[in-house]
């Protein structure tokens, strides 16, 4: 009886989400982060997704980090450049909120590039779940 | 802001990516909000020994 009920359960926790929910809950997660989880009514995800990617993101410019750019030849930077490009939004005000340019020759630049590249990893990840959420997978 | 940021430690830059890192971490893989505030503190407190130890292991190889 008991297993039925968590059959039910889980069955209608399916049923409730959709492809299209999903979707668009990934790519509004994506662009904003914490975007797609408001969405879908996560309210306390939302906000500690946004605060803590957009604050690593924001410390990893303010500690001018560099920003990696798609047409690199170099493998590794490409690497770079798809990660920095999950922070979203952020990849693209990039360099309007790091008005003095990045400066990698010291540790904190250095540093900056990391923090920014695991903004944009924590944010996929992040996308990844509003994208689980919104199909229904995933309470 | 650059200001603030440009000028941490190397222990400040740890212990603000390990502070972020671990709540994200807690959030996408817990569910209740005590399981949640334990996994935080372990993976916070994991990131900063870790780190330190590591630090530690490679100052001969510096000198």
């Amino acid at each position: 009886m008991r297993t039925m009920d968590v059959n039910e359960a889980v069955n209608q926790e399916r049923s409730t989400g959709s492809s299209a929910l999903g979707i668009g809950a990934a790519v509004a997660g994506w662009a904003i982060p914490g975007l797609g989880h408001l969405l879908l009514r996560q309210w306390g995800k939302a906000l500690v997704y946004f605060l803590c990617v957009g604050g690593l993101a924001c410390a990893g410019l303010a500690m001018r980090g560099g920003v990696f750019g798609g047409n690199s030849p170099d493998m590794f930077d490409r690497l770079g450049f798809f990660a920095d490009l999950g922070t979203g939004g952020f990849y693209f005000l990039a360099h309007t909120l790091q008005s003095a340019g990045p400066d990698v020759a010291h540790a904190s630049g250095d540093y900056g590039t990391r923090m920014f590249a695991t903004a944009g990893m924590l944010n996929l990840l992040t996308v990844l779940e509003a994208y689980e959420i919104g199909r229904g997978r995933r309470a | 802001m650059n200001a603030l940021f440009s000028g941490l430690t190397h222990f400040q830059a740890l212990a603000l990516f390990s502070l972020v890192v671990s709540a994200t971490f807690a959030f996408l893989s817990k569910r209740e909000a005590v399981e949640r505030a334990k996994y935080f503190a372990w993976a916070f407190l994991a990131f900063l020994l870790v780190a330190i130890g590591i630090g530690w292991l490679m100052y001969p190889f510096s000198q």
